[in-house]
């Protein structure tokens, strides 16, 4: 099998991975912030070293500041639900996934914001005149995702961010693609609230994302419960980051990722190199292809591209690389607003998406198909 | 003395804090008291470690 869908899930996670989850279901097994006896106390502290880890990766002034949720699709509720107020403006990118785009659309529809969209032909114009074509004076929020799950196109940009956070606009970033392939410092890059989650490419095992809180703005919790403190109190007690957490967390999950981010922070460089190599092999291969349309080619990627290929449709292309034992996502990508910014909603595109572990021979082996498919 | 938090995770941020300091410190139940703290806390008998508690929100419980 060759798996090529990696953007979704990367299937394969280095070995420490497993015996972390392993580890933790087996060796540990309670929950955090419960019992106060031993093993209860180790749960707490390995919950604590997990938020510091997270943090500590992705450059935060206080690397505990991390709420822990179950994938990144929470973790955007949570803040967007939390944080926005009746009569606030967010401006978005084109390129968002839905995780993004069906909150912020839920609150508008229920009259609580309005937000605005960066066009795929300004994402180029200058941070300042982003900030004069988009804001607004009741803009609170400015929202991007890090890179695109459709083409794979890195979206997120520090000049705009610095521009949006010195007016005084809260910034957001979704990091569900590329947070472990591009190095993020919230701090120096004025990344005020991020999300994340741990099947993509910081690969922990499915069932753990999260939200990093550089800034310490108030916003509030998405779902009332158990806390494991306060427990005297009618609702969430206004305490961070257990206020955040109601619910048994998903440990085995968390300590997968401690395990995954300690793996990435070694070998970031090496995974980094590697996978641009292959993409660019996977790109030279598919420019050879004159059938193949590979979109936003030129711009700067994580490991993903989207194409399409003349005299067949996207559907029928996913179908027949299955066959011949290929993994690959077609269809809308849960990426509706890119796909109208490219061009795409009616014919779909077929999404392919690498990690380092995948080799030469795998990508010669699409490439035959797809050009037997041209001929 | 007992450092006592609202937050479990302040309890374990700051064992961090007084074990890089070299404090000896252990974490155990929180004492019973008149106001629900989170259920673990610090105890040490080290008079100094409460000052190196920067932001967070403790009380000392004897």
């Amino acid at each position: 099998m060759i798996y090529f869908d990696n953007a979704a899930t990367t299937k394969y996670k280095p070995e420490a991975v497993y015996e972390a989850a392993n580890f933790y279901l087996r060796e540990v097994g309670v929950s955090p912030g419960r019992g106060s006896y031993g093993i209860g106390i180790e749960a707490s502290r390995m919950l604590y070293k997990s938020r510091c880890a997270v943090g500590k990766y992705f450059g935060m002034s206080r690397p505990d500041k991390v709420v822990f949720t179950k994938n990144s699709t929470e973790a955007i509720n949570l803040f967007f639900n939390g944080f926005l107020k009746k009569g606030d403006h967010v401006v978005i990118s084109c390129y968002e996934h839905n995780a993004v785009l069906r909150p912020i659309q839920k609150l508008k529809e229920q009259g609580i914001i309005e937000y605005s969209i960066i066009q795929r032909e300004d994402l180029g114009l200058s941070a300042e005149d982003l900030f004069e074509k988009y804001s607004q004076e009741n803009t609170r929020l400015l929202s991007m995702t890090l890179a695109s799950n459709l083409t794979g196109r890195i979206v997120f940009r520090e000049d705009v961010f610095e521009v949006f956070h010195e007016k005084g606009i809260t910034t957001f970033v979704d990091s569900s693609q590329g947070a472990g392939k591009i190095r993020l410092s919230m701090k120096d890059m004025k990344i005020d609230f991020l999300a994340f989650t741990g099947h993509k490419d910081l690969m922990a095992i499915p069932g753990v994302g999260g939200l990093c809180c550089e800034s310490l703005e108030h916003f509030n919790p998405l779902v009332q419960g158990g806390t494991g403190i306060h427990g005297e109190e009618y609702t969430n007690p206004d305490i961070f980051p257990e206020g955040y957490e109601a619910g048994t967390l998903n440990m085995p999950a968390i300590w997968s990722m401690h395990a995954s981010i300690d793996y990435l922070t070694e070998h970031f460089d090496e995974i980094a190199s590697r996978e641009k190599y292959l993409m660019q092999y996977l790109l030279d291969g598919l420019k050879g292809i004159d059938s193949v349309t590979v979109y936003d080619e030129d711009n700067a990627r994580v490991a993903t591209c989207s194409i399409n290929v003349g005299g067949i449709s996207s559907d029928k292309l996913v179908a027949l690389l299955d066959k011949n034992g290929v993994c690959v996502r077609g269809g809308i990508h849960c990426a509706i607003i890119a796909h109208e910014a490219i061009g795409t909603v009616s014919t779909g595109t077929v999404r392919l998406s690498l990690n380092y572990m995948n080799t030469e021979q795998e990508i010669d082996t699409v490439l035959d198909i797809l050009r037997n498919v041209g001929e | 003395m007992h450092i006592v938090f609202f937050s479990t995770s302040n309890v374990f941020r700051a064992e961090e804090i007084l074990t890089d300091a070299k404090i000896e410190c252990k974490i155990v139940p929180t004492p019973v008291t008149d106001k629900a703290y989170c259920g673990v806390c610090i105890e040490t008998e080290d008079q100094n470690a409460k000052d190196l508690m920067e932001d967070m929100e403790y009380e000392i419980v004897d």
